[in-house]
């Protein structure tokens, strides 16, 4: 085949420009660990969050940030949008065994425990907005495996929560330009640095992440009901 | 060693993202690419004897790069994004076309434009 020989060729050749890509950058520059060393001095006093990748991302990066968590948005928009058009199923009201749900009733907490340590904690220990969130999701979807997906669209309806997430993402964008009343840059930060490794320091990263871990967690469960509900059977 | 692994795991990645016809196993190739530059990215901001990046002040440990970790997290919410996109447009063609398998899909579609344009000539 003709046609396979071309792809196969293809595909060798993307490969092997990558490769060559990767051994430019290798060879060609080697990195200078003293720009680095020096860039990790200065940042924790400039953020004041003792996890550098938070103040990385949610500060020197804050608008790179901002525009992620858009395309997180158009997602969860565009996955609903298309499913909307597919005919939906209707929603067997299964619900498992004892033992799952005796399991989620333990599980379930623990996950929102973790969701809450990870945002609000995120500017000095692992952790940060985008993970809780998603942890908190997952926690919901034990909860939906156990007691089935109808009883839980009654109490979380999908369609609601996709208006809460635009009303959070409103929310951080005009936290974000807030500074700008107070006559200071947009995207700098409005609260105090504070010593680092203390609850209140990092600035505005502790705000940021609650807001994020928010919008994360209805805007996964959305994308979780919108495929159960047109295709799974939960 | 790990930039090694991460670039073998990207070149099956990429070989099975064209050379395999079955869309949703495109879709784990994707996330293979995905996971290989994410390893990439990592190895990138290791140093000999780095500690994660979490320091108070006063410590004075080796820390790992910030920077490849942060893009890290751009990269895996883009990947959900796209992930989550691709499949439901994955489920849009297969109710319509019964198949996951790609060289179908496109006979069928040629097929159906064909189908159309006939009684027009």
């Amino acid at each position: 085949m003709r046609k396979d020989r071309i792809r196969i060729i293809a595909a060798i050749g993307i490969v092997l420009v990558f490769a060559g890509l990767v051994s430019v950058m290798h060879l060609g520059s080697a990195p200078d660990p003293s720009a680095s060393t020096r860039f990790l001095a200065r940042d924790l006093e400039e953020t004041g969050a003792s996890n550098r990748v938070a103040g990385v991302y949610l500060n020197y990066r804050l608008f790179d940030t901002l525009l992620e968590v858009l395309v997180f948005s158009v997602a969860v928009l565009g996955v609903r949008h298309y499913l909307q058009q597919s005919e939906g199923m209707e929603l067997p009201d299964l619900s498992e065994s004892e033992v799952v749900r005796t399991a989620v009733i333990f599980l379930t907490p623990l996950a929102l425990l973790l969701c809450a340590f990870f945002a609000i904690l995120g500017h000095i220990s692992p952790g940060g907005g985008f993970a809780g969130g998603v942890i908190a999701a997952s926690g919901l979807l034990y909860v939906a495996i156990a007691y089935g997906m109808r009883a839980m669209e009654k109490r979380l309806n999908p369609a609601r929560l996709v208006r809460a997430e635009e009303a959070i993402l409103l929310a951080l964008l005009a936290f974000v330009l807030l500074p700008m009343v107070f006559g200071r840059t947009p995207l700098s930060d409005l609260m105090p640095k504070g010593t680092p490794g203390q609850l209140l320091s990092g600035g505005s990263i502790l705000v940021y992440n609650i807001l994020i871990a928010l919008k994360v967690l209805v805007g996964a469960w959305a994308v979780i009901a919108a495929f159960a509900q047109h295709r799974g059977e939960l | 060693m790990a930039a090694v692994i991460a670039f073998i795991l990207f070149g099956i990645g990429i070989l099975g993202l064209v050379l395999r016809r079955d869309l949703v196993i495109k879709l784990l190739a994707l996330g293979l690419v995905n996971s290989a530059t994410i390893l990439f990215l990592v190895s990138i901001g290791d140093r000999p004897g780095a500690r994660a990046p979490i320091q108070l002040p006063g410590d004075v440990a080796i820390l790992a790069d910030p920077l490849p970790h942060a893009l890290v997290l751009s990269a895996i919410v883009v990947n959900f994004a796209i992930l989550a996109l691709a499949l439901v447009f994955v489920m849009i063609l297969v109710e319509r076309y019964h198949t996951t398998d790609s060289t179908r899909i496109e006979q069928e579609m040629v097929r159906e434009t064909d189908e159309e344009e006939k009684p027009c000539s």
